[in-house]
């Protein structure tokens, strides 16, 4: 696309100046950046970045303690948060190829800004729906001011099956003293591609846990990470991922310590099928100066099936030497004993199996926020697996 | 009236690092039919447990020689849960823990699995059996809300165990020193449960090494397990008079050449 075609459909769209001017940057230095580095997985011909035109509105439910509004509406109602906020505090635009696209053809959004001292009890809920039709170039922001706790919880699908790509960038801005538990489910259909970046900036004594359930169904990349800034800042992430038939599924999950006493831990589960692909690169940085931090990792996947390529990749850079780190990694099969027990009650081998699979899960299940988004969960978990289990007993 | 019989049975099992193989049952034989409770006596590492695993078909025990029969029909090729569903049971003594399983799900797909497709268990009948089940074994209701023996202490443990015998109701319970770590209540509720189990449709065998469990859930049989063979078998005052001679005593009396594992 030109740039002048890229200025005159974000002019039509109402779009701020500086916000165009956003757009056009990162438009201009696309081609120059490099693809997101996913160690150990070769992606350099996946077709990440077609053009766009059309925009998505989201529709929202105001509230009267937050703000909870579509992106395109945030930028004028609220231009001074965004300017801040907008791909500039958390990502930029330019890390590479894939986060300068996102900005230049940003289509569809949501925006978060929770003020100081304010409590949300029930979860806020959002479901992302995405149109096969259409190149999905979806943004999340989230601002949580100081002494903030609240659930966000967001669910992603498609709709059709038509080929198309996904480019999903989430920020959440955590302040001091903010406690904050996102959890996503993602179940984007078969023949979608897609690239996720979801990313933390956590100040001082504050607090981000994310549930990831990795249920997506295409080809993805996928880039998790929390930048621990504030002293006694803290992360938890728990990934679980299910890959089956030919999928290919690169997942690069990142905690940095930049606090002093900042905690980081990371904990992912991949359950691998078929001939499918799935690479965890699980990576802790201690920055020189965060004394006191704590960085640690598990890394599991469970090859279902002699075709299915699997790693988990610990990656530990350490430049402080009073730290506690660790990593755990293991590459393993269906826990025997388990198996055992359940068919031991007449359960046949496959649910068995299943219930197993779900047990290897359980970690991240059970720390899922909302109790209905958890049995959601448990339900796609089910039915991917079934299905796995399907395509396997056919290729036998 | 349901069978078990256990003929001339050799199991081996097969020690993985270093790659050799260890007979452990030499010829065991065992009948049982429902209405009966058998008990397993027996020192440490005499092969106790190796029979109540091979029975139910786990696959570290090789079988040599000899059969099992379930109803007079050989169950050496069948695969564990087909077993179950036959009407076997194993308590274990070290039941698998599994996070993100509740209890209650775990056991209604077990009573699922023993139905056909399109009659499974109703909502309402299974929580009315689950209430009456937890309240003779003095269980809370959130132990079913709670993941699959996660976290759960010993006693907790063997009472789950028991939750799913009386839940599932099998033929034939193989229980596994299901009194190992219980204190005095604990197992004066087990044995409640497995005594509440008993009538024409129900057998137990039982193995534990101490007589006290005996006390609580009389048997009809005794057997006296030494060196992978069953030595002696009695009534229920065997059990007495093993505790009060102890093993050795009964191996000199036999003339046996075993060596007890906990012996110097």
């Amino acid at each position: 696309m030109t740039p002048d075609k890229l200025v005159q459909i974000a002019t039509e769209n109402n779009e701020p100046e500086w916000f165009v001017q956003k757009r056009r940057m990162a438009l201009d230095v696309m081609d120059e950046l490099p693809l997101p580095e996913i160690q150990r997985f070769d992606f350099h011909n996946w077709q990440m970045t077609p053009d766009v035109s059309q925009k998505i509105r989201t529709s929202l439910q105001p509230n009267q303690n937050f703000v909870l509004t579509d992106i395109f509406d945030a930028i004028n109602e609220y231009p001074e948060l965004l300017q801040k906020y907008y791909m500039q505090k958390v990502i930029k635009p330019d890390e590479n190829k894939f986060t300068a696209y996102h900005t230049a053809f940003m289509n569809q959004g949501i925006f978060l800004y929770v003020p100081k001292n304010t409590v949300i009890e029930d979860p806020i809920e959002i479901n992302l729906e995405q149109n096969s039709q259409a190149p999905f170039i979806s943004h999340i922001l989230i601002v949580a001011e100081e002494n903030t706790q609240f659930s966000f919880i967001q669910k992603m699908t498609t709709t059709g099956d038509q080929s198309a790509i996904a480019n999903c960038i989430v920020e959440i801005v955590a302040q001091a003293n903010s406690n904050i538990k996102y959890a996503a489910v993602d179940e984007l259909g078969e023949n979608v591609t897609s690239y996720l970046s979801r990313r933390a900036y956590v100040g001082q004594n504050a607090y981000v846990d994310w549930s990831i359930g990795m249920m997506n169904s295409g080809n993805t990349i996928a880039d998790f990470d929390t930048d621990l800034y504030g002293e006694g800042s803290h992360s938890e992430i728990k990934v679980v991922d299910i890959t089956s038939g030919r999928q290919q599924q690169g997942i690069n999950t990142r905690v940095t310590n930049y606090g002093k006493h900042s905690i980081g831990h990371i904990n992912q589960r991949g359950v691998i099928m078929d001939r499918s692909r799935l690479i965890f690169n699980g990576i802790g940085h201690i920055i020189n100066g965060a004394s006191g931090s704590n960085a640690e990792q598990q890394n599991r996947v469970l090859m279902m099936s002699s075709k299915a390529h699997g790693d988990a990749n610990p990656i530990l850079l350490i430049d402080e030497n009073d730290v506690i780190a660790g990593h755990a990694a293991s590459v393993g099969q269906v826990d025997q004993k388990q198996l055992y027990y359940l068919m031991s009650r007449g359960i046949d081998k496959k649910t068995a199996q299943r219930l197993v699979i779900r047990g290897f899960l359980g970690d991240v299940l059970v720390s899922i926020p909302s109790k209905q988004i958890r049995e959601q969960l448990i339900q796609t978990i089910e039915r991917k697996l079934e299905n796995g289990q399907q395509v396997s007993e056919n290729s036998k | 009236m349901a069978t078990l019989e256990v003929k001339n049975l050799h199991v081996e099992i097969e020690d993985e690092e270093r790659k050799t193989k260890k007979e452990i049952l030499k010829g065991v034989n065992l009948e049982m039919k429902t209405g009966e409770i058998h008990a397993i006596m027996g020192p440490n590492g005499t092969g106790k447990s190796t029979l109540s695993q091979t029975i139910m078909g786990q696959s570290n025990y090789h079988v040599t020689e000899g059969d099992i029969l379930l109803n007079g029909e050989s169950i050496l090729e069948m695969p564990v849960d087909e077993r179950a569903r036959k009407g076997l049971f194993l308590a274990m003594q070290y039941p698998a823990e599994i996070q993100g399983v509740t209890n209650a799900e775990f056991l209604r797909a077990a009573i699922n699995a023993r139905r056909p497709e399109n009659d499974k268990i109703s909502v309402m009948d299974f929580l009315k059996e689950l209430d009456k089940n937890l309240e003779l074994l003095d269980m809370s209701q959130k132990m079913t809300e709670r993941y699959l023996n996660e976290g759960f202490s010993g006693g907790e443990k063997k009472r789950n165990e028991i939750l799913q015998l009386l839940m599932i109701k099998p033929n034939f319970a193989l229980l596994d020193e299901i009194d190992s770590g219980l204190d005095i209540d604990a197992l004066k509720v087990v044995s409640k449960g497995v005594n509440s189990m008993r009538g024409d449709n129900f057998g137990a065998l039982i193995i534990t090494h101490y007589q006290r469990l005996l006390n609580y859930i009389q048997p009809d049989v005794v057997h006296v397990m030494m060196g992978g063979r069953i030595v002696k078998n009695g009534p229920a005052d065997l059990a007495l008079k093993l505790e009060k001679e102890g093993y050795a005593g009964l191996r000199d009396e036999l003339g046996l050449d075993v060596k007890l594992v906990d012996e110097d």
